[in-house]
């Protein structure tokens, strides 16, 4: 094992022996159980059975575990995902200088670029991990209550309507998962390089989802559309051309190009401040 | 071993340390001594590179720790006056995610470095089970890891019991002599750095005001506490002998060349009797006061 991956083992048993990481899990399971719960229910499914017909679906075919779990994802992940990899991201460094651990590990002889490149890569796994952890147990009990069926949903800016049968659907929403990650890692890194920062972490946290949040309400109110190109949403939201038929791969590779260039901006700034600053008790 | 070089730092426009120089010799137990905000965090930190100097240099072995760190710092351990920890995780994991940062350390010395502080019964228990002497050990324990040469110890017995802060210093002895180690020790107590250091460097307010062995500091001026039934008949015969002087009643301060004996014999001749002679020792601000008012100036 080369040293880089000792050191980011290392990383990963500080994360996930903590159990404030697992507070994530917990939630999106509570939420999740909450919400299927209330699929159950007839005027819970009121507005889905509402959505389904008025573009040209049968309800029954696609009230299934796809669209259930696809719901569930979009609507919790969009907004607890950036809360708890806001504070995972927060945490990871300014946590760790606020404790003194973080003057522990500079004790020894390695760079802090290589320290931050440790943390970083703990900061890629976590939020992966977050969310294929939840899209797979969402799939899952939303399998278990609704079974399988037509995936339906709505992409909501653009107020496209897509239908799958299961098996296409199916393999849509996984894959769906990746590229999910891949655009909720900007505001992981975004609370990363805050953290960076001579700040404490809740600092960090609450700036990267306070950013996350505005830069939100620009990207979704029609009134502010004209600045929506501006926006991280706008380019973050092209997770969902996944499920588009035939996929969109220059606009995806486009999308993905941006948000990449961003995070390696991010962490670049935030390499900088971490490496020009002292650390003193 | 270790050579700073004009050292100089400001936090906030507001200097911590003025052009500080001295050097450490290897094998050596050495004392930065100094009161809180004398500046010997702020050296430690420069020379772990862990704060930016605004002017001068640190070396270790050679090497530039400003310019080199990596390589500077490649036998050097340090600990802070709390070593911090991961709570949450065993000594053992801990010992293993720090040193991960230096290079691949086998088990065997890990267990070892553990074996040396006495921690091995307690190593697999979670850091947050441990007592405040615990943490030091393991503290200590990570600084050995992976054989290092130089250590750097910050206020390494704050916050233990008597007991602790004697084997702490039995346990810092130990590895100087066995090991051949050499020590920063920085620490505001007197009397610690006085029972380990024989070299000490003196700081106040960033200015370094002694650097040297630390028997010229302590037999610089002895004083002596007198119980005697007529101070001032004492003292008028005090004021005859030679090397002698009156600190305050009842204290006085000692050339070498001065037998505390002679005194005494002196004053019980002159018809004053005396009930007990006790040999004062200086706490660092009497120290500070007479170094800066003796006329050993204040050395860049």
């Amino acid at each position: 094992m080369s040293l880089f991956l000792l050191q980011l083992r290392g990383e990963l048993w500080k994360l996930f022996a903590r159990k404030r990481t697992y507070i994530g899990f917990g939630v999106f399971l509570g939420v999740e159980t909450l919400f299927l719960v209330l699929c159950q229910i007839p005027f819970g499914q009121r507005g889905l059975r509402r959505l389904v017909e008025q573009y040209g679906g049968v309800f029954e075919q696609y009230f299934s575990g796809l669209t259930v779990a696809m719901i569930m994802l979009t609507m919790t992940l969009f907004f607890l995902g950036a809360l708890f990899l806001g504070l995972v991201g927060g945490d990871l460094i300014a946590k760790e200088v606020e404790d003194g651990t973080m003057r522990m590990t500079l004790c020894r002889p390695v760079s802090r670029l290589r320290v931050l490149r440790v943390k970083y890569a703990t900061c890629v796994i976590y939020t992966f991990t977050l969310v294929i952890f939840v899209g797979l147990s969402a799939l899952g009990a939303a399998m278990l209550m609704r079974g399988a069926g037509g995936l339906f949903l709505v992409i909501m800016h653009e107020k496209l309507p897509v239908f799958y049968d299961f098996g296409p659907g199916l393999v849509r929403y996984l894959a769906s998962l990746l590229f999910f990650a891949l655009s909720l890692l900007t505001i992981a890194t975004f609370s990363f390089t805050l953290s960076c920062c001579n700040m404490k972490p809740a600092t960090a946290t609450i700036s990267a989802v306070a950013l996350f949040f505005v830069d939100w309400i620009v990207f979704f109110f029609p009134i502010l559309e004209a600045y929506r190109p501006w926006t991280m949403h706008q380019y973050m939201s092209t997770w969902l051309n996944v499920f588009r038929n035939p996929l969109p791969w220059p606009q995806m590779l486009e999308d993905y190009g941006y948000l990449i260039g961003l995070d390696a901006t991010f962490f670049v700034i935030g390499a900088i401040i971490f490496s020009t600053r002292d650390f003193k008790s | 071993m270790i050579a700073l070089h004009n050292l100089k730092k400001a936090w906030r426009g507001k200097p911590a340390l003025h052009g500080l120089s001295f050097e450490v010799r290897k094998g050596e137990v050495f004392g930065l001594l100094g009161h809180n905000g004398a500046g010997k965090s702020t050296t430690l930190g420069i020379l772990l590179g862990q704060v930016f100097p605004d002017g001068g240099e640190a070396l270790i072995g050679g090497v530039s720790v400003q310019r080199e760190r990596a390589r500077a710092l490649a036998k050097t351990g340090a600990i802070f006056e709390a070593p911090r920890f991961y709570d949450y995780l065993s000594g053992w994991r801990n010992l293993e995610i720090y040193t991960s940062y230096s290079a691949r350390v086998p088990r065997a010395q890990i267990a070892e470095a553990v074996e040396t502080v006495g921690l091995t019964a307690r190593i697999q228990d979670k850091v947050g089970t441990y007592s405040q002497g615990m943490r030091q050990r393991l503290g200590l324990a990570q600084a050995l890891l992976p054989a290092n040469e130089v250590i750097l110890l910050d206020e390494p017995t704050n916050g233990l019991d008597p007991e602790g802060i004697h084997e702490m210093r039995l346990l810092i002895k130990k590895l100087n002599h066995e090991r051949g180690l050499t020590v920063v020790f920085c620490s505001h107590l007197l009397v610690e750095v006085e029972q380990l250091c024989d070299h000490v460097v003196i700081l106040n307010q960033g200015r370094k005001i002694f650097d040297g062995r630390w028997a010229e500091l302590a037999t610089d001026r002895r004083q002596v506490r007198l119980e005697v039934d007529d101070w001032p008949r004492a003292a008028a015969l005090l004021s005859e002998s030679a090397g002698v002087s009156v600190v305050e009643p009842g204290v006085i301060a000692l050339e070498e060349k001065c037998a505390t004996a002679d005194l005494v014999a002196r004053l019980v001749g002159g018809g004053v009797r005396v009930s007990a002679v006790e040999p004062q020792r200086r706490n660092l601000e009497q120290i500070y006061l007479a170094l800066t008012h003796n006329g050993a100036a204040p050395q860049a």
